[in-house]
């Protein structure tokens, strides 16, 4: 550190306050997906702060543009490391979750274990309750899609997947929350 | 448009991912078909339901402020990374800039049609990654694919196999690039796909590397012939592609 002190502290500052400018802005973003990945009000507040102090670390690689891409992936890294630190059990089918192609994630089988999760549960009637019973990357796929709103592209860079991969994951995601609300529906209008 | 085609391009339509002329096809056919219209229908009241019932879920204040103070106290720490003259970099920022720009305005003519058939084959890039369409002819043999072109393209591009330095060719497939059929050739960078799309080249064409609608794109030119290279893949990896690609293909 061979700068004088008062270079470090304009410098400190002056990084600290783009930091505020840039990427303090997209807090409640941040939140609703570590919400929508620990499923918990008090883990998504600590996931989030943690997920903010590495940002901070990290800032000197964030070069401009998509800041709130940026944000969201340390977000989701930060889950995934907390989950699986915390809730082991949870990440288990991430491994086999994309060894599906679209041909057979339309069939039975092991491919079809989401739809058939939300199938059993006949209690869920709710979407929000759907959305949670997804396994991990269909459930970020969906949240970031249809609740942030933002595109294949950015999805992609978030989850740090190739685009192709966020088209079968949304397209199954879809698949699968239909089935499930679908036949619900239809269940209580025989009713 | 047939139903196998327009199932596939559902999702892409109703996220707002699907270029023109796509999107106005798909939209005649849902117009028309009793299968699909009712299809892309249960698709939006999905996305409507997930929209209304999912709730909104917002940082408190208390976190707010909480993140605010350990910001600070993480600047002020001794550990402090952020040090460092950032004044610095943002200066030579600005060096960069000036030279870019100043580069730049010699081809101010040639960049605004550059610009549109970036456009263009950003959208035949997705358009391929939807299933199904990424070749018209599939095989990693250069004596299969080069073939292939000939007699349905004047353009006759280099069919190299890049699979020993890591890029194996996927196939080829025919594309429509400012209403002319241009060749495509289809590569494979881990799990992310390249295209390489070949034009003829333009006057005034120079090499330039893009980034549009979170695509990367890769343009230069050799003899007669552009080359158009888009992908999502990363970019160390993507220049590398480039640099493999030309020398393969002699320049």
């Amino acid at each position: 550190m061979g700068h004088s002190p008062a270079m470090n502290w304009i410098a400190e500052r002056r990084q600290r306050t783009r930091f505020e400018r840039l990427v303090l802005p997209h807090l409640d973003a941040a939140y609703s997906l570590a919400r929508w990945l620990t499923r918990n009000d008090a883990d998504a507040a600590d996931v989030v702060q943690e997920a903010y102090l590495r940002a901070f670390r990290y800032f000197e690689s964030y070069r401009e543009g998509d800041a709130k891409s940026w944000l969201l992936r340390i977000v989701r890294r930060t889950c995934y490391t907390w989950l699986e630190r915390n809730r082991p059990a949870e990440l288990v089918a991430l491994d086999t979750v994309d060894d599906v192609d679209d041909a057979s994630a339309a069939a039975p089988g092991p491919a079809g274990d989401a739809e058939a999760l939300l199938m059993s549960r006949s209690d869920l009637r709710r979407l929000d309750r759907l959305i949670e019973t997804l396994p991990t990357p269909l459930r970020e796929a969906i949240v970031l899609r249809e609740l942030h709103e933002l595109d294949y592209r950015q999805i992609a860079e978030v989850t740090g997947v190739p685009v192709g991969t966020v088209m079968s994951r949304l397209h199954r995601a879809r698949a699968a929350l239909r089935r499930a609300w679908e036949g619900k529906e239809a269940a209580d209008g025989v009713r | 448009m047939e139903c196998d085609e327009s199932r596939r391009h559902l999702d892409a339509y109703l996220d707002g991912e699907l270029g023109e002329p796509e999107r106005a096809d798909l939209r005649r056919h849902l117009d028309g078909c009793a299968e699909c219209g009712p299809e892309a229908a249960a698709l939006e009241r999905l996305r409507d339901g997930i929209r209304r019932a999912a709730p909104v879920y917002r940082a408190t204040p208390a976190l707010r402020s909480q993140i605010r103070s350990a910001l600070r106290r993480e600047a002020g720490g001794a550990s402090a990374p952020a040090r460092g003259p950032g004044w610095l970099a943002f200066a030579a920022s600005l060096l960069i800039a000036v030279a870019v720009g100043s580069g730049g305005t010699w081809f101010i003519a040639g960049a605004r049609q550059q610009d549109a058939i970036a456009g263009e084959v950003i959208d035949s890039h997705l358009r391929s990654l939807l299933a199904n369409h990424l070749t018209d002819v599939a095989s990693s043999d250069k004596h299969t694919v080069k073939p292939w072109f000939a007699g349905r393209t004047e353009l006759s591009p280099p069919g190299v196999d890049l699979a020993a330095q890591g890029f194996p060719l996927v196939g080829g497939r025919l594309d429509l690039i400012a209403g002319k059929p241009v060749p495509a050739l289809v590569y494979r960078a881990g799990k992310h796909i390249i295209n390489v799309f070949v034009l003829p080249a333009a006057p005034g064409d120079h090499a330039e590397t893009v980034t549009r609608r979170g695509y990367t794109l890769r343009h230069w030119a050799k003899g007669d012939l552009g080359y158009w290279a888009v992908s999502d893949a990363a970019p160390d990896e993507f220049a590398k592609f480039e640099d493999i690609f030309r020398a393969a293909a002699g320049g």
